[in-house]
């Protein structure tokens, strides 16, 4: 079965034997975009967040089928037209990867929460960021969403 | 091991050049002198070293290479997990090799360039190890480079200084590659002298992370991203029971299932393998399979199993006489601790392709030597044809210190000629995991007046560094006790005159070994909110009480340190103001001592870290960023295995199976703040990644000892 | 705007359960049951044993956290209702579900799936309870009988309680102790005898 979607801009289709199947592979294997990455396949950990019509979404659990015809954004469209997107400017400038394996998944769940919510409180964070980091970069990614508000609203006023 | 100590004549030395590859010269340090203190160490890890399996190196350690554009490739046996060595290393290199941050990437050297790590990345002892041989390297470099830039400048190569990587002198400049382009043969010059620490520009600075950008990003660097032509993808059916063997698969409904390509079964387990993970995973669910089950462990017949009083007995440390637990005045008190997942968020798997007789593994592993060994051996292949290919690792905390997994994908390679990728579902981790071992404690004192005149710490564990493949059995058997379990295991208080710590170690009917900080933990755990009780009992502050039980050596003044600049840093009192309190504790991991105060708040049945103030003696610190990155980890992860995580087992099989279930902290439990304070201790870098998880667990337990009136005596702790 | 319109249809929807109204009627006493019912087989007994099911009752929780699993713990992450049931801002109820099951994932799914308002909380109550609170337009979104009726037996949420997928081990989930076919005609006839509510 073919579906055929936007992703960070661009046109695109993919072939899959299962429409269920989950469309994290049809990204990570179907497009090679890797940077959506598998941590549990049981929508749990939040790795493999993306966002689909500019919502998050946690693509290992999510039918490719349904896809079809979306905007779909990875890490990889995050930035766009050569600017870094503010939250992974506020995660370069506080240095918050230790592995990184779940940082991507982080940012687009923190760029969704950001969309909404623009200047969070460290309750909203508490309650919005729910996805699970092992190595414990918690504490800096408070502080990059902090900063990655900021640069939003200095960005609004430009 | 000592007659190898002997440091290898320098006409031995040689730079080789690796041909191909579109870069210049490739230099390789044939052999190399150690001088310090780690000498021992390094020359037993460079010692066990694979020979380059083909290339033109035959004795070459390849380290650096310096490309066309004047940039530098470091090749080192070490992985990078989130730990930071790797920019570490670069500011290392920079240093004494002056070339820029910028300049300068670093890879994990596969096993084919001959740089093979006899041991591990692990025991947070990347950065230690290097430290000296890395700058006498860089050093050594330079003043080659120097010497053969000055041949064709025409100078002196005593006039000529460097930058940036770039050679200036007698108003002439050149970069280091052309400096060395051409060059067939090197014979290196003297190692020279190392500059002071204190000059150096880049060691001791917090240089940003050189991983920063690709993580952010999102660049394929993981393991799970390697990509191979033609690859297939592959699972593979594992038994859900503790110890259960494989009887019957009947895989005839999985066969027709689309995308299949092959099912195979080996060894008792099968694989499947398919043009797609999702379509091996579907035939997977099609496969009929039946169990032998010899026993199904609860977690009744586990605690019977593993406490004190059984298995091997061992002390592990002795002064003075022993405490008879009956004897007047002699407090006992228990402590548990459970089974921990590593759940580290990159699943284990492997890429592999075998063909014509040589094997390709592509995989994130903190023992790139042993998965080569385990391959090469499993496939009756020699060493030097299977290339161990190490990626970025999402996640290590010790799990990939067992890279089974390495051999099955390269089997399911042979099965169908091509690349397979091969790797674990989420409950296969869990299910399969090499656990945190569950721990069982005693500790028993005596006070005298209001000090500690007896004090012992009784532990039983699982396996942590024994039956692990990097640590056979035999060494357990040579030292008599497990080296890992033990970490953390003695108690430090040097002025307490009867000491005594006996391990009861059992091997376990799951697999279990080795957790970030290992034993360190649970061992801190147990004598730091027992050392927390007897000075409530002695009606005496924590802290002072901790100090008066300190001496005036070395490693004493050391632990002394910590413990009062974290007093006075995070301002500890030990009263609680309402659902509020600090805790304080300490413990002394690898060298590198740590303090930790805690304050905690509980609302309900809900309890909250609200701030940690930790201070470390780490060492010399190469990267004072990173290693407050480590601190606030091990906190987090601390914190964790304090309050949330724990696993079971029900009915033979262990769960829980996935993230949420088993219980962790959350960025709702990270502390608002996290306030490190490093001190310099010791002359070199000390490990860091691990010391820091010591404290953290006894600190809450015993501010919340101080909210509630209950002391808590089993992790995870539930008010 | 379109906070709103969600609103209404979730409380549309949700409350399905809300069987309507007929309060006034019953409490007046003229509604009389003329069918014989053996023990737990009348319509309302039959109603009862699927609403008070967990796949109904995990997400009628009375907190702000849904309940999950055939032991109806606790929302693994604490997730919450958010202001319309649907979540919160970084995550809503599908960021994990979709319209449908899925079976790789063992998330389970169906149209609309969210949270039942507050108001709608069954944790915990009895049956009785909540057939007067489902009933009561003040507590079910001013919906009539019919409307709680076409709920209960149309609503394509209520109705994925028998085909409830797969867990995240790849086990069936537990469906409610009667065939979907008889609860509807079990509701149909509580309904259309006036919803009575028995004294317990």
């Amino acid at each position: 079965m073919k579906i055929s979607f936007t992703i960070n801009g661009e046109a695109k289709s993919v072939e899959v034997s299962d429409g269920n199947s989950p469309l994290l592979w049809a990204i990570r294997d179907g497009l090679d975009l890797k940077g959506t990455k598998f941590g549990c396949g049981k929508a749990a950990c939040g790795a493999c967040t993306i966002h689909v019509d500019g919502n998050a979404v946690r693509s290992c659990s999510f039918p490719a089928k349904l896809a079809e015809g979306k905007e779909i954004t990875t890490i990889e469209g995050l930035s766009k037209d050569g600017k870094t997107h503010p939250v992974q400017q506020a995660w370069i400038d506080e240095v918050v990867p230790q592995c990184g394996y779940c940082q991507p998944g982080f940012i687009m769940a923190t760029a969704a929460m950001l969309d909404k919510i623009p200047n969070p409180t460290d309750e909203d964070i508490d309650k919005n960021i729910i996805n699970v980091c092992r190595c414990g970069t918690y504490y800096r990614m408070r502080k990059a969403i902090h900063r990655a508000a900021k640069m939003n609203g200095n960005t609004d006023v430009q | 091991m000592a007659k190898k100590d002997k440091p290898k004549s320098k006409s031995r030395r040689k730079f080789l050049i690796r041909g191909g590859l579109g870069t210049l010269g490739v230099l390789a340090l044939g052999t190399y002198v150690f001088r310090n203190p780690m000498r021992r160490m390094t020359l037993e890890m460079i010692e066990t070293m694979v020979p380059p399996y083909s290339g033109t190196g035959t004795e070459a350690n390849l380290w650096f290479e310096i490309t066309t554009d004047n940039n530098l490739i470091l090749h080192q046996p070490k992985v990078e997990m989130g730990q930071g060595t790797f920019t570490g290393l670069a500011q290392i290199v920079s240093d004494e090799l002056d070339m820029n941050i910028s300049q300068i990437t670093v890879t994990a050297a596969e096993t084919a360039t001959g740089i093979v790590d006899g041991m591990s990345t692990g025991g947070s002892l990347s950065v230690a190890q290097l430290w000296t041989p890395l700058r006498e390297m860089a050093a050594t470099m330079r003043e080659f480079i120097k010497i053969e830039g000055a041949k064709k400048m025409g100078v002196d190569a005593s006039s000529l200084s460097t930058a940036d990587g770039i050679l200036s002198g007698g108003g002439k400049t050149m970069s280091y590659a052309e400096a060395i382009a051409d060059l067939k043969e090197f014979n290196l010059p003297k190692t020279p002298e190392l500059r002071p620490v204190k000059n150096y520009k880049n060691v001791g600075k917090p240089i940003p992370r050189i991983d920063l950008t690709p993580k952010v990003m999102g660049d394929p660097i993981f393991g799970m991203d390697v990509e191979m032509p033609d690859m297939l993808h592959a699972t593979v059916i594992r038994p859900e029971h503790v110890g259960a063997s494989l009887k019957s698969a009947d895989t005839s409904n999985a066969e027709k299932m689309p995308g299949v390509v092959k099912i195979m079964k080996k060894d008792g387990w099968v694989g499947i393998i398919a043009n797609s993970f999702a379509e091996a995973l579907a035939a997977k669910n099609k496969v009929t399979v039946e169990w032998d089950i010899p026993k199904k462990w609860s977690d009744e017949d586990l605690k019977e199993y593993l406490k004190i009083g059984q298995g091997n007995k061992q002390i592990t440390q002795k002064k003075g006489s022993a405490l008879d637990e009956e004897g007047e005045g002699v407090i006992n008190m228990e402590f548990r601790s459970p089974i921990g997942a590593h759940a580290q968020i990159e699943p284990n798997g492997a890429v592999a392709y075998v063909k014509d007789g040589k094997a390709t593994i592509k995989l994130s592993t903190q023992v790139i030597g042993v998965t080569q060994k385990q391959v090469a051996e499993a496939l009756g292949m020699d060493n030097e044809d299977v290339n161990v290919i190490g990626t970025y690792l999402g996640g290590g905390f010790g799990r990939r210190l067992n890279t089974a997994h390495a051999v099955k994908a390269a089997q399911m390679s042979i099965e169908v000629g091509k690349p397979v990728k091969y790797f674990f579902t989420r409950k296969e981790e869990f299910q399969n995991d090499l656990f945190r071992p569950p721990t069982h404690h005693i500790m028993r004192g005596k006070m005298n007046g209001d000090k500690l005149e007896a004090l012992e710490h009784h532990y039983a564990s699982g396996d942590v560094a024994m039956n692990s493949v990097i640590f056979p059995a035999a060494m357990g058997t040579i030292l008599g006790s497990d080296v890992g379990a033990s970490r953390g295991g003695s108690i430090m208080y040097g002025k307490i005159a009867n000491r005594r710590s006996v391990q009861w170690h059992r091997t376990l009917p799951f697999a279990t070994s080795w957790w970030r900080s290992l034993g360190l933990l649970a061992n801190t755990f147990a004598i730091e909110s027992f050392i927390d009780e007897m000075a409530i009992n002695a009606g005496k502050n924590p802290v002072d009480f901790r100090l008066s039980m300190l001496g005036e050596e070395e490693n004493q003044k050391r632990i002394r340190k910590v413990i009062e600049e974290a007093a006075a840093k995070g301002n500890y009192t030990d009263k609680a103001t309402g659902n509020r309190a600090m805790g304080f504790a300490a413990s002394i991991d690898a060298n590198a001592p740590c303090a930790h105060v805690v304050e905690v708040s509980v609302d309900g049945n809900k309890v909250r870290v609200e701030k940690v103030t930790c201070v470390l003696d780490s060492g010399l610190i190469v990267n004072p960023d990173q290693v407050r990155a480590q601190c606030e980890g091990s906190i987090i992860m601390g914190i964790s295995a304090a309050l949330h995580e724990e696993m079971y087992l029900k009915d033979g099989r262990l769960f829980p199976i996935n993230y949420g279930s088993y219980d962790m902290a959350l960025m709702k439990h990270s502390p608002k703040e996290i306030d490190v304070h490093l001190v310099q201790g010791a002359e070199n870098p000390l490990p860091v990644g691990e010391p820091p998880l010591g404290p953290i667990a006894a600190a809450i337990g015993n501010a919340l000892k101080r909210i509630t009136g209950k002391r808590l005596t089993e992790l995870p702790m539930k008010v | 705007m379109k906070k709103k319109a969600i609103k209404y249809f979730l409380i549309a929807t949700l409350l399905t359960s809300s069987v309507l109204v007929f309060a006034n009627l019953t409490e007046s006493g003229t509604q009389e049951n003329t069918t014989e019912y053996k023990v737990g087989e009348a319509p309302f007994d039959k109603m009862m044993e699927v609403l008070t099911h967990k796949r109904c009752v995990n997400c009628h929780p009375s907190g702000n956290v849904p309940r999950q699993g055939e032991d109806s713990h606790l929302h693994n992450f604490d997730v919450v209702r958010g202001e319309d049931g649907h979540g919160l801002a970084g995550y809503t109820c599908n960021t994990c579900h979709t319209d449908e099951n899925n079976d790789y994932s063992g998330v389970p799914g169906a149209p609309h799936w969210a949270l039942a308002p507050e108001i709608m909380a069954w944790e915990g109550k009895t049956r009785v309870e909540i057939a007067q609170q489902m009933m009561d337009p003040k507590r079910n979104g001013g919906r009539s009988a019919h409307d709680i009726m076409e709920h209960l037996t149309e609503h394509e949420l209520v109705l994925w309680a028998w085909e409830p997928g797969v867990d995240a081990e790849g086990n069936p989930r537990e469906k409610p102790p009667v065939p979907k076919d008889e609860y509807i005609q079990a509701v149909k006839e509580w309904i259309e005898a006036g919803a009575v509510i028995p004294e317990e």
